[in-house]
């Protein structure tokens, strides 16, 4: 009798990966085959990066400035993070769409664990993230940014960018299956956009005043970056790998944790 | 052994509004159910209750003989739903989803290399398997989901208005599918506002108005029970008043069109040589009479006042 319920919690379990497996490939899928979906992601932060380091070149000689070699050293992780995090709102986007067009309701008439629904998606963003990682820094690199962290500081801005991905898109499943519209989720997006430009993402709050400088101290992107942009501009540094990687875990743990009670309360009011 | 579908007491409320009030149904194994009604009568919210997407305010219902709330995950083992308008992946090519849909019911790939494409095949989709599903026309969406509905070889399957809005013939080319699945055992909840897709499918139906059943049983039945032919006639729209006096005197109004008059024939069809005689006698000038045996239309109209919108007459 025990041997039996073993191998059925076995089969159980096994199940369960192979959903969440077939609906994260369905999400990368997806993804790739709609090309105005992720190339405006990759493109826009190059271009702003292009743009900033032709700009601000001479800003790195004003006091308060971290000393780097150059701009583009500055700006890499914010750029990459970016890329990431606008990326990383399509998981929501497109459940929201499943939601809307009756999809959704496809995978709950089927006996899938619930829990696939959600690691489908956030598996997809983080994916993406790892593929759009890749482009981005070798892009940057092709034009003569370094990592001073060498190897090890790629290896976690890699796994922070992954991290926020996931954090990032478990907000979007939230916004996704509270309001169940695409349009609630893509209005989030100005939201994402606004919290990463005031923050120290592209400019040192040292060199900012007023509100402004309070808001990017305070403003939890600033410290995600801060230690992560360290490992690209100073060197190697324990602290700052766990600072970022720990800050981003939490971060993304505590949005899976409120995306699944966002599902839960979802099937709950059906 | 139980029943496919047994429900009691079915009631759901959102906020204010009643769209299920107190629906008893049943269906019998092996047979072909229609429910029949119009728009937003309760059909879909019945059938959501019973594929386990909405829970019941009130009363309780058995699927494949497990409870739709406590054993949900049971039921959505047994049944294959196809819901209204086919909600499927555009981006997906047919193959995918019947793999993804296999893999959601927890059935081993080998089982989706064997069935999926004597599925397809059955659907007559072989050659737009790898097409991504945004290509394909409704009717083709609509057979690629009965496909999906039948991977895991249900023993119930419910279908959701499957022909809404698709033209005749793939109408035709679905309803022969879901024959040929019921000659094979399969039993078969539908909901549709088609007439003639439950004459012509349901050995058995009810119709529901205003979320609760006001007529149940065999087509043949339920139109025997109506009695009387409906006899329709065309006046010029002055006399309309006095042709409905001198019809009333051989049967019960029936509603019908606007612009014309009818009533239930009670003496049939020996009847009409003495209605045109009377209708001359009273000189009313008739453009066009017809004379129809009772048709689901009548029993509709019979049970609720209204003709179904939409019904050809």
């Amino acid at each position: 009798m025990t041997t039996v319920t073993a191998i059925d919690d076995r089969s159980h379990l096994s199940t369960a990966l192979d959903q969440m497996a077939e609906l994260s490939a369905r999400s990368i899928r997806n993804s790739l085959r709609n090309p105005s979906g992720y190339i405006p992601g990759l493109v826009f932060p190059l271009m702003l990066a292009a743009v900033y380091s032709a700009q601000f070149q001479r800003a790195l000689g004003l006091p308060g400035f971290p000393e780097v070699d150059s701009f583009l050293d500055f700006i890499l992780p914010a750029s990459i993070l970016q890329s990431v995090a606008f990326g990383a709102t399509a998981a929501g986007a497109d459940m929201a769409l499943d939601i809307e067009n009756g999809f959704f309701d496809r995978l709950l008439t089927s006996p899938v664990s619930r829990a696939s629904i959600l690691v489908g998606r956030l598996v997809g963003s983080a994916v993406e993230a790892a593929l759009k990682f890749v482009v981005l820094l070798a892009i940057f690199l092709l034009f003569g940014a370094s990592v001073k962290s060498g190897l090890p500081g790629v290896v976690v801005l890699m796994v922070v960018s992954l991290l926020l991905a996931i954090a990032i898109g478990g907000i979007s499943l939230v916004l996704a299956l509270r309001t169940g519209s695409q349009e609630a989720v893509n209005a989030s997006f100005p939201l994402v956009f606004s919290t990463l430009f005031i923050s120290s993402a592209f400019f040192p709050t040292e060199l900012m005043n007023g509100w402004y400088q309070k808001v990017a101290e305070y403003n939890p992107v600033s410290w995600i970056i801060n230690p992560v942009r360290r490992l690209v501009i100073e060197g190697w540094s324990w602290t700052d790998a766990a600072t970022a990687i720990g800050l981003t875990a939490t971060l993304g743990a505590l949005t899976i944790t409120w995306a699944t009670f966002a599902l839960r309360s979802r099937l709950r009011s059906l | 052994m139980s029943r496919p579908v047994e429900a009691t007491g079915l009631v759901k409320r959102f906020g204010d509004l009643t769209a299920v009030d107190g629906v008893d149904l049943h269906v019998d194994e092996g047979e072909i159910f229609a429910f029949l009604g119009p728009n937003g009568a309760g059909k879909s919210t019945t059938v959501r209750m019973l594929v386990t997407l909405l829970q019941p305010t009130a009363g309780s219902a058995r699927v494949a003989g497990f409870d739709v709330v406590r054993e949900a995950g049971a039921v959505r083992r047994a049944i294959g739903v196809a819901l209204q308008d086919a909600a499927i992946d555009p981006m997906m090519t047919g193959n995918e989803l019947l793999q993804l849909q296999a893999v959601l019911h927890g059935l081993p790939r080998s089982v989706v290399r064997r069935r999926g494409p004597e599925l397809l095949e059955r659907v007559g989709l072989t050659a737009a398997a790898d097409r991504r599903v945004g290509t394909y026309s409704g009717g083709m969406r609509r057979r690629l989901d009965l496909a999906l509905s039948l991977i895991h070889e249900p023993s119930v399957l419910f279908l959701d208005e499957p022909t809404t809005g698709l033209d005749p013939t793939s109408r035709q080319s679905l309803w022969e599918e879901v024959r040929r699945l019921n000659d094979d055992g399969t039993t078969v909840f539908l909901t549709t506002q088609y007439l003639e897709e439950a004459d012509q499918l349901a050995g058995r139906l009810a119709i529901i108005d205003d979320g609760a059943i006001v007529r149940e049983g065999a087509p043949a039945t339920l139109k025997e029970a109506v009695g009387s032919p409906t006899l329709r006639v065309d006046v010029p729209a002055g006399q309309r008043e006095v042709a409905h006096q001198v019809l009333l005197r051989f049967g019960p109004n029936r509603p019908c069109r606007e612009g014309r008059v009818a009533v239930g024939l009670d003496g049939g069809a020996a009847q009409m040589a003495e209605v045109v005689r009377a209708l001359d006698e009273a000189s009313v000038r008739v453009d066009h009479l017809e004379l129809d045996a009772p048709s689901l239309d009548d029993v509709f109209a019979e049970a609720t006042g209204r003709r179904l919108e939409g019904a050809t007459e």
